[in-house]
């Protein structure tokens, strides 16, 4: 039988390092996806999700076991995502530009090659939600993230961002009617 | 119903509802009133159309290669081993400050700090003390003085002699 991902954490408290890379292991898939969605870039998510790791092994001692180690952990991966947006300087527009120099778009890189006007509407779009999803206050685009991509519950939501439920339907209610004015136009 | 007659405008009152109603996070009454609304309200069932349509364009599906995860363990365990080396050069360090360290630390800075003023006292006393030359300089301008008084007295003195030597006036 596995041991929790609590008993992981007391082990890796004391010590056990090998009990944190089997953390790391366990929720690497679901980290790395939820920086995707912030930064929207492969290498940079891993990045995201890597530095969150780091952090959280580095304040480990803070872990007060109240709530689960995946919502604590996931806290710290949000705020990761939200500074790195914060510090960031460029626009969308150039990140967008510079995945399609480099041929990094993982998305479009299927296994049947979209034909030109696909790309050039792909393009479009992913440019456009990504400029509305840059346009969201941090709150607004954390709760919409969780929610619409990583399809976690309001009640989640909430503890994650340390608030109250009404606030999160609040806040997802104002990231939807801001995405649905911003992408009207592919509907 | 207070709504716009555009397409894609639903009730002002019911738009939230209808977002948590896309999202499955209404529940049994709530739901059915929902649910209820939408069968009379044409608005309200194209903006939940339009959410349908919409929501989904804004994830970028991203589904990297194993050999993506593999590298992502390797650079893990790295990052992890470097840190923990930082960590225990640190731990090394701080090590040093054991808790009976701290009161000793501030007993013998206080110590340090008071025979520093103690001795520096009279290092900084014996500096403002001025020397002879100066003493000597500033006597002098007084000593010159006392001169010009004595002088002063003598010529004073001079004078009542003559006067007593001369006839008196007026008695020739």
């Amino acid at each position: 039988m596995q041991p929790g991902d609590e008993n992981l954490v007391a082990l890796a408290r004391n010590g056990d390092h090998k009990a944190f890379e089997e953390l790391v292991e366990r929720h690497k898939q679901k980290a790395y996806r939820i920086a995707f969605d912030f930064a929207r870039d492969r290498e940079e998510a891993k990045d995201l999700s890597q530095e969150a790791f780091l952090r959280a092994y580095t304040h480990l001692g803070n872990f007060d076991g109240r709530s689960g180690f995946y919502t604590w952990f996931y806290r710290i991966l949000v705020n990761v995502c939200l500074d790195y947006k914060r510090r960031k300087k460029r626009t969308f527009a150039e990140e967008f530009n510079e995945a399609v120099e480099s041929q990094v778009e993982p998305s479009y890189v299927s296994q049947k090659p979209p034909s030109p006007d696909q790309q050039v509407l792909a393009g479009q779009l992913s440019r456009k939600v990504g400029a509305a999803l840059e346009s969201l206050p941090p709150k607004q685009r954390t709760a919409f993230i969780l929610r619409n991509n990583q399809g976690l519950s309001i009640k989640e939501i909430a503890e994650m961002m340390q608030t109250a439920e009404g606030t999160v339907k609040v806040h997802l209610h104002r990231a939807v009617t801001a995405l649905r004015q911003s992408l009207a136009e592919f509907a | 119903m207070q709504h716009d007659k555009s397409a894609g405008v639903a009730c002002t009152q019911w738009e939230e509802d209808l977002v948590l109603h896309y999202y499955g996070e209404l529940r049994g009454s709530e739901r059915a009133a929902v649910e209820d609304h939408m069968r009379g309200c044409q608005p309200c069932r194209f903006y939940l159309k339009e959410l349908e349509s919409i929501l989904p364009l804004t994830v970028k599906p991203d589904e990297p290669p194993q050999a993506f995860w593999d590298d992502y363990s390797r650079e893990m365990r790295r990052k992890l081993t470097e840190m923990k080396e930082r960590k225990s050069w640190w731990q090394s360090l701080a090590s040093f400050a054991q808790p009976w360290a701290i009161p000793v630390s501030a007993t013998a800075f206080v110590a340090i700090l008071a025979l520093t003023l103690t001795l520096g006292k009279g290092f900084w006393r014996s500096k403002e003390v001025p020397q002879d030359d100066e003493v000597f300089m500033e006597i002098l301008p007084a000593a010159e003085n006392l001169e010009f008084f004595k002088t002063m007295e003598v010529l004073d003195a001079m004078d009542f002699l003559e006067d007593m030597g001369s006839p008196v006036k007026g008695s020739a």
